[in-house]
């Protein structure tokens, strides 16, 4: 099964970078949302360290929106969403390779995300640079278990970015928060106590979710309209 | 028979609530204002009965693909958010009374403002235009998911109060005997306002499915 999903993450990621819209609009979107958001600064004051967190998750969220509608999308055209669910590859595989793709493009977006927060809103990464990283993937993992399951619910729909933005928005409420008051503390000098239960929220989240996807995708990918 | 029963009941039992908030139970140190509590508790109660209704129903759909369980579901979501506003709404003057202000990090409060948001999404999803069944699946998913997320919203809140010195835990309450059988006078008539307003809802989106399905059947001919 794992070789297939690899086989799903990569076609995903071929058609996501070759022709697909998702990145380059997420990274766009989050850019400039980052940069509006600076202009917030009051003249010769500075954005404080969580409202710099706030906004990169906020970008990131956003982001995690336009990817996965790109790589749902991307298999409206020509029933090739028939074609794969007719494919002898597990409809698990789909999702976990639907997730293993989200999560390369969303962490190519956060590339470009957390250098501008640092540029355009005025921050320092204190560090530890272990927290930021442990919570860089935490959260993610949390981000694109969700948007795979849900990406889906929205196939077909015309309004599909709204509809999955106002639906998957107050469900990651408890991932987003963690990160942000987690960036909050990277991103200030010497204060990271109390990480351990943003942490462990992060992790309950990802195994939670996890579990609930591999049960409910089946019922959402399939080939009714 | 069932809806009339609950319905004529739900209107003594609430006759009898605000015979009590307003003449039996007694006035706390607060003032009057204290009163919009057996209004707020009720409310929040419910709204996560049904909360929970609309789990347990979307889980029965999967398994058993009912459409009887789609439309309870359903109609237990309208009145999640119905009630969660209520609350939402009575907890907020309340809390500008107590302490002040129209809002506090609050965990429960922060906790029912979240499920607001998530059961205002699942509405819009169940209005959206999609093929009857595979809403009816997509719906029962994101009822799943939802009801999952709740202890993790109440943690995450909990614990974001406690980092914060304007997240206000609430102190023991000390409430006298008399305001305790209020608070459950309205827990038992707002209950049987709930159980009619739901199979009232339900048995409408059943009709509305008839009619639906023969609509479409006279289009066909």
């Amino acid at each position: 099964m794992l070789k297939r999903a690899a086989a799903m993450a990569s076609k995903d990621l071929k058609l996501s970078v070759s022709g697909g819209q998702g990145l380059v609009q997420a990274v766009l979107l989050g850019l400039l949302l980052i940069f509006l958001f600076s202009l917030s600064k009051p003249l010769g004051g500075a954005i404080s360290a969580q409202a710099a967190g706030a906004i990169f998750w906020l970008a990131s969220a956003f982001g995690l929106v336009l990817v996965f509608n790109d790589l749902f999308a991307i298999e409206e055209a020509n029933g090739a969403r028939m074609g794969i669910l007719s494919s002898p590859a597990p409809v698990h595989a789909v999702w976990i390779g639907k997730g293993v793709a989200g999560l390369c493009l969303l962490l190519v977006s956060q590339l470009v995300f957390l250098p501008a927060t640092v540029a355009f809103l005025d921050q320092t990464v204190h560090g530890p640079w272990w927290l930021m990283l442990v919570t860089l993937a935490g959260a993610d993992i949390g981000l694109v278990v969700i948007g795979a399951l849900l990406g889906a619910l929205s196939q077909g729909q015309a309004a599909r970015e709204s509809l999955l933005s106002v639906i998957v928005f107050p469900l990651l409420l408890p991932v987003l928060l963690s990160g942000i008051t987690l960036f909050s503390m990277c991103f200030s000098p010497g204060t990271s106590e109390g990480f351990d239960g943003w942490l462990g929220l992060i992790f309950a989240f990802d195994a939670l979710f996890s579990g609930a996807g591999l049960f409910l995708f089946p019922f959402v990918y399939s080939g009714e309209e | 028979m069932k809806v009339k029963i609950l319905a004529a009941l739900s209107g003594v039992a609430l006759l009898v609530h605000q015979y009590m908030i307003w003449h039996y139970a007694p006035v706390a140190q607060s003032g009057p204002v204290q009163k919009i509590f057996y209004m707020h508790l009720p409310c929040s109660w419910w709204a996560l009965v049904s909360f929970f209704v609309v789990f347990v129903s979307s889980l029965l759909y999967l398994f058993r693909r009912d459409p009887a369980y789609d439309r309870v579901a359903g109609a237990a979501a309208e009145l999640g958010v119905l009630f969660a506003t209520l609350s939402l709404v009575t907890g907020s003057v309340w809390a500008r009374a107590e302490w002040g202000h129209w809002w506090v990090w609050d965990p429960k409060l922060t906790t029912a403002l979240i499920m607001w948001y998530v059961y205002a999404g699942y509405l819009v999803l169940r209005s959206t235009p999609m093929g009857r069944d595979r809403k009816a699946l997509v719906c029962a998913v994101l009822g799943i998911v939802a009801f999952l997320d709740v202890p993790l919203v109440f943690f995450a809140a909990k614990l974001w109060g406690s980092a914060h010195p304007d997240g206000l835990a609430r102190q023991g309450s000390g409430m006298e005997p008399r305001m305790w059988h209020t608070v459950f006078a309205g827990l038992v008539a707002f209950g049987f306002m709930w159980g009619a307003l739901l199979l009232t809802r339900a048995g409408q989106l059943g009709r509305m499915a008839r009619l639906e399905a023969m609509l479409v059947w006279d289009d066909e001919e």
